[in-house]
């Protein structure tokens, strides 16, 4: 017992340096009520990138710090921000480490250091972090990639949201399987949903729930969980085999996804799809040479990189040139948040901040994501255009196929390969 | 030993309550099948990665944070072997291992050696900078795109209805093994006596001649061994990424304190009823993390057998 306590008390310390150490710089600068401004001979315009560089999400964050360098280098290779003498833009990126503690004080920093706009973070509970930073110090925040419903729903004036929240996604990925089996004229009545239980996973759960019974469609078995413990999902995929649900839907991240495609090809349910929604696998370029069979078949509902304009097909290659590899959704998001800030700054003729907040608010950019239009936001900071496509896998590649008019080439349903063939 | 059996059989009466509870909860046999199939071969490989830590523990006194961030280190190497050199993943084992014990052997050397007689919060926070140091250093060098290893041969075979994959097995196979390697390597080996001594009094050792600095870098080195050789039989069905191994981190110290803190076939007992409860517990409850379920396990095994399972020194 005395080793236990002993070994309670180490950790008990050691976890109170470390959050000790986390909060020293996250104490907000409660007298800067007015964001710092550039004046005069305005020559350089900071705006401060937030995004995990280290840790679980790093590769998506290396890529959205990188896309925000890229944006801004068009900006300024396009004379800068004219109404504003031509004055460059400068990306400051900040290191989230993917924890809300070490955004909220990197933001803080970057808004002491002159930052007169922030986008980011790609974790839903950094961004609602940053996003109170931003409010109390009045200074404009777009969020690339964040889905958690709630960030926006704190009545905010200062923060916004590009990418469709989670519960729409939800709701999306329901619409767009109804009109999919519609279309193909293949029956879908029960849909197993498998997610992973955090507040992404569940947001997007509900939203796909109430749209999907409203549509007359059975969702069970409904299988939650832990994405970062879970280290085998063949016991999951085995109770989808042992219903009689006609589609297989999964909501995860990356690694936890492809362990459920793991199963799937282990396990071979007897499911005409798997219909990721707004899963963070299926669409991505990697899955392809993770997933057993190349993962070929499967669908995912999401916000994704317009493969059919080719102002989004310039920017992928261009990434591909510059940094070796295909560029993620995810970084598309955080170039079309620069631009769309560069946009404002523009229309605003000023950095002050209420200003740059009205001009983004009243932003018609057209990004180079699939959206339904030009970015249009809400009262709330939602982007009411913001949009989902279906993918599949389509030999060996991702491809976007429904709705038809953002189809690069046409689906197969039922998907080849997933079912017990 | 009345009494392990009486413990033994406790255990058994309350996974056989919990799997008639899931069949009841799931009905279906082949499900129920598949969460004790799987449920026990996860608890193999949960045992596998915690075995190093409860070494480590068991005669350092010293809660190894980098354990998981070790495994990371081995599932890169693995990877390099497979990739550079072309070798069969488990042939990997005959270099990640002796790699993983030299790395050991010098971070307990040049790192925590020097720390063995301060308070055990130093020991801690080495061990979590370490964990920092190995990760960040793999995301430097590797970059953060997540890696896969392929098994030559790997695919799912059928028992009793469930399906499971030849590459899961063999780490179980493999975890097995590797108990047995180690509780013969203490129980009858010059060096694992000296470990043992070591673990139960190093004053004691150190007035008999024994050279506790020594077999401190040695049980370290084992440590990471472990870790090294648990990274290579996990490496076909993990994603490889700097931070692949914090997913282990906590399950595994649960493991190592179920089944007696430096108590190493205490850790394939832990492993094994931690890898079953979370199964059966997410066909009970399907809509609660199974990792609750884990956790009132833990609670009830503290409160009744604070020393763990089969609590007593290594």
């Amino acid at each position: 017992m005395y080793r236990i306590q002993r070994a309670a008390l180490a950790v008990g310390t050691t976890a109170l340096v470390l959050a000790l150490t986390a909060c020293q710089g996250s104490a907000v600068n409660q007298a800067a009520g007015e964001s710092p401004k550039g004046d005069g001979g305005l020559s350089e315009i900071v705006i401060g990138a937030l995004h995990p560089l280290t840790g679980a999400n790093a590769a998506d964050g290396q890529q959205m710090a990188n896309a925000a360098q890229l944006a801004a280098e068009a900006v300024n290779a396009a004379g800068g921000i004219k109404s504003l003498g031509g004055a460059k833009l400068k990306v400051e990126s900040a290191d989230t480490q993917g924890s809300p503690e070490t955004g909220q004080s990197e933001a803080t920093r970057l808004i002491e250091d002159g930052a007169v706009a922030l986008v980011g973070t790609f974790q839903s509970g950094t961004s609602a972090n940053v996003a109170s930073v931003a409010e109390r110090n009045a200074v404009p925040f777009v969020m690339d990639v964040s889905s958690l419903d709630e960030i926006l729903e704190q009545g905010y004036t200062y923060s916004f949201r590009l990418q469709p929240n989670a519960s729409l996604m939800g709701k999306q990925g329901a619409q767009r399987l109804v009109e999919l089996a519609e279309d193909s004229g293949t029956p879908v009545r029960k849909v197993a949903f498998l997610y992973e239980m955090g507040n992404y996973g569940e947001a997007v759960y509900k939203g796909f729930m109430e749209e999907a019974e409203a549509a007359g469609l059975a969702v069970d078995p409904v299988i939650g969980y832990d994405a970062a413990a879970v280290s085998d999902l063949t016991t999951q995929v085995q109770q989808v085999a042992a219903s009689d649900a006609d589609v297989l839907a999964v909501a995860g991240y990356y690694r936890d996804s492809l362990l459920a495609a793991q199963a799937v090809g282990l396990v071979k349910p007897d499911v005409t799809a798997v219909f990721g929604v707004a899963d963070g696998a299926f669409d991505q370029d990697t899955f392809v040479t993770d997933a057993p069979d190349g993962g070929e078949g499967y669908f995912d509902v999401n916000y994704r990189w317009d493969a059919t304009n080719p102002a989004t097909v310039e920017l992928a290659g261009l990434y591909e040139e510059r940094y070796g590899e295909a560029i993620r959704t995810s970084a598309v998001l955080t170039y079309d948040a620069i631009m769309l800030l560069a946009d404002a700054l523009e229309a605003a003729g000023s950095t002050e901040s209420a200003a740059l907040r009205d001009a983004i608010r009243g932003s018609s950019y057209q990004p180079l994501v699939v959206s339904a239009g030009p970015v249009s936001f809400d009262p709330a900071g939602e982007n009411t255009n913001a949009g989902a496509v279906v993918t599949q896998v389509l030999d060996g590649q991702v491809r976007q196929v429904f709705p038809k008019d953002v189809a690069e080439v046409a689906y197969r349903f039922p998907a080849p390969s997933v079912g017990g063939e | 030993m009345p009494e392990r059996a009486k413990v033994a059989l406790a255990t058994i009466g309350a996974i056989a309550a919990a799997a008639l509870a899931a069949w009841w909860s799931s009905g279906s046999s082949v499900v129920l099948t598949q969460a004790l199939v799987t449920g026990f071969l996860t608890g193999g490989i949960y045992s596998l990665v915690a075995m190093g830590l409860t070494l480590i523990y068991g005669v350092l006194h010293i809660i190894n944070f980098a354990n998981g961030a070790l495994v990371a280190l081995g599932l890169y190497l693995t990877l390099q072997c497979v990739g550079y050199l072309g070798i069969h993943p488990y042939v990997a084992l005959a270099l990640v291992m002796p790699a993983m014990f030299l790395f050991g052997a010098v971070v307990q050397a040049v790192l925590l050696n020097p720390v063995m007689r301060a308070p055990i919060q130093i020991q801690l926070l080495v061990t979590i900078g370490l964990a920092l140091a190995i990760e960040n250093g793999l995301l430097l060098v590797f970059g953060p795109n997540p890696k896969a290893v392929a098994l030559p041969g790997n695919r799912g075979i059928q028992v009793l209805g469930a399906t499971i994959e030849l590459s899961r097995v063999y780490a179980f196979v493999g975890a097995l093994a590797l108990v047995g390697v180690f509780a013969l390597l203490l129980q009858r080996t010059r060096m694992g006596t000296e470990i043992r001594a070591v673990a139960a009094n190093p004053e004691g050792a150190r007035l008999v001649g024994i050279n506790t600095k020594g077999i401190y870098v040695v049980t370290f080195a084992l440590g990471a061994t472990a870790a090294g050789a648990a990274a290579v039989l996990v490496s076909p069905f993990t994603t490889i990424e700097p931070t692949a191994g914090a997913m282990f981190n906590l399950t595994a110290f649960v493991v190592v304190v179920l089944g007696g803190m430096g108590n190493v076939p205490g850790a394939l007992v832990g492993g094994l009823v931690v890898g079953l409860t979370e199964q059966l517990a997410g066909l009970i409850m399907p809509s609660q993390s199974p990792l609750l379920a884990v956790f009132v396990v833990f609670i009830v095994v503290l409160f009744l057998r604070p020393r763990g399972v089969f609590g007593s020194s290594a």
